[in-house]
């Protein structure tokens, strides 16, 4: 069967499980309708993927799509999008992340007369973006928003480069595509190629898709890899791809996909963008980025917008499982003690990494803590404990902290780093000096225990 | 603290909303936005602006 976003329900739904919440009464991108219901479900702790089955439009008119948010919430459901047992979340997953950015699978070209995308194709005077539900989600925040995978084509080499990328709305066919000049990016430098020899460059943004598909869009993965194959490899079967409507027969878009939009962002165009409440949980400044000119859309019939919560747990998971997974491959190509790696939603997915190793020399924490700053731009904290100590239980770590890391020597500032310092703390036992034991329940006693027993 | 931006604060001539942009705006031809208001102006207009 085809994996798609409906599928991916199907599935969901068919399992008999309590996954699914379904909000029937339209929501009103004018207002904070879909923020404020995600915060109340989170301030209760419910943890449900949400389905918004009525929305209306920019100008509040009722629209045929549906929106879908928490698709990343917690990590087992991180776990079955990509066909991983729920009650193996914690390293196991991690690794099959890795495995899985390691493989490519070819993608499959299909007639755009047979691909479910192109039921709906609106092309030049017909796009109208104030038809497509975007949202604000904080206060300050300075528009409407999508967040979705944005795909380039290398000009040079001919591979396809997807990333996450949010868009503002500016007009009925012009949206803000978030590339910060600044900050070096694969599909920044795909941009810059086209803007060197003049050119505009074409760019197509999938909403919407089988959640495999966001979750392969997070892999670690070099300039040049052809994304598209990567997409295919987590969701475990070839990616369809079908040509694009308005970039030329070349320019292959995702045939599954629940909308498409195509759109050229001209040399050097430029506008500005935010305040808006990203994944740090702090807005990010006003700045100017590109924009594109909107040359088509194409969706299915009561197309299925898909949503991120930004700076919240679904946004925190996307960001960090894959890399988890990317940084372990990278450890071990180095050392092979590493036991696991961890990216706490403390450090949003993202500025922090647990690791813990089998350590054998003294250097190891402070060599291994070094790898994750290389592979992960925002990396800020990597703590390094020993193998008892659990990277996934917070208070492990930072109890392992507080007692094995030696202040005037363990905590390394590697000072002068583009955009902040970077720390290591080795917070393994030392063994260049005696140190106490760890004080332990002997394993037997507790295994051998038999609790009903005992509470009767 | 990685959440440290290079970024300067203004304040809308209109409104007063006091907001912040990236430094790569400061003393740019490019017109800021107020959140709030959606007034467009440049920082040179800012009644206040704190770096």
């Amino acid at each position: 069967m085809v994996k798609d976003l409906r599928e991916y329900f199907q599935t969901l739904e068919a399992a008999g499980s309590n996954d699914v919440l379904r909000v029937s009464r339209p929501v009103d991108p004018r207002g904070f309708d879909v923020a404020a219901i995600l915060q109340q479900l989170e301030n209760r702790g419910d943890r449900r993927v949400v389905r918004f089955e009525k929305t209306l439009d920019l100008e509040g008119r009722p629209t045929d799509f549906s929106l879908v948010y928490n698709l990343f919430l917690t990590r087992e459901l991180c776990a079955q999008a990509i066909g991983h047992p729920r009650g193996a979340v914690k390293m196991p997953l991690s690794l099959e992340f890795a495995r899985r950015g390691e493989e490519h699978r070819e993608p499959e070209v299909m007639d755009p007369s047979r691909a479910p995308v192109k039921e709906v194709v609106l092309s030049g005077e017909a796009v109208n973006m104030t038809t497509v539900p975007m949202f604000r989600y904080h206060e300050q925040d300075i528009g409407q928003y999508l967040t979705m995978l944005a795909v380039m084509k290398d000009p040079d080499d001919g591979f396809y480069d997807i990333s996450f990328c949010k868009n503002m709305y500016l007009s009925p066919r012009r949206l803000t595509v978030s590339l910060q000049r600044k900050l070096s990016k694969h599909l920044l430098t795909i941009l810059e190629k086209n803007e060197e020899r003049g050119r505009p460059t074409p760019v197509a943004f999938i909403l919407g898709h089988h959640p495999a598909l966001s979750l392969g869009a997070s892999a670690l993965t070099t300039f040049g890899n052809d994304d598209y194959g990567t997409l295919g490899s987590f969701l475990g079967q070839p990616l369809r791809l079908t040509p694009s409507t308005s970039l030329g027969d070349d320019f292959l878009v995702p045939a599954d996909a629940e909308m498409i939009i195509e759109g050229v962002i001209p040399p050097h165009a430029a506008e500005i963008q935010n305040p808006f409440g990203e994944f740090s949980r702090y807005y990010q400044p006003q700045v100017a980025v590109p924009y594109m000119e909107v040359t088509a859309v194409t969706h299915r019939r009561k197309a299925v917008i898909q949503g991120v919560f930004p700076g919240h747990a679904d946004h925190f998971n996307l960001g960090s499982l894959a890399k988890e997974g990317g940084i372990y491959s990278e450890i071990k190509r180095v050392y092979r003690g590493v036991q696991a790696v961890y990216l706490p939603h403390s450090g949003v997915g993202r500025y922090t990494c647990y690791v813990s190793i089998k350590k054998r020399r003294e250097a190891d924490a402070k060599l291994v803590g070094m790898v994750p700053h290389l592979h992960v731009h925002h990396m800020q904290f990597v703590v390094v404990v020993d193998e008892d100590v659990d990277v996934f239980n917070e208070e492990d770590v930072i109890w392992a902290v507080v007692t094995r890391a030696r202040l005037h020597q363990d905590i390394n500032v590697l000072k002068g780093m583009p955009r902040a310092d970077r720390v290591v703390i080795d917070a393994t036992v030392p063994l260049d000096e005696p140190f106490p034991r760890k004080a332990q329940v002997p394993r037997q006693a507790v295994e051998s225990c038999k609790l009903e027993e005992w509470l009767g | 603290m990685p959440v440290r931006e290079d970024i300067f604060w203004v304040t809308c001539p209109r409104c007063g909303e006091k907001f912040y942009c990236d430094n790569q705006l400061r003393h740019s031809s490019i017109k800021l936005m107020c959140p709030k208001c959606r007034h467009r102006f440049l920082d040179s207009d800012s009644p206040e602006i704190r770096e």
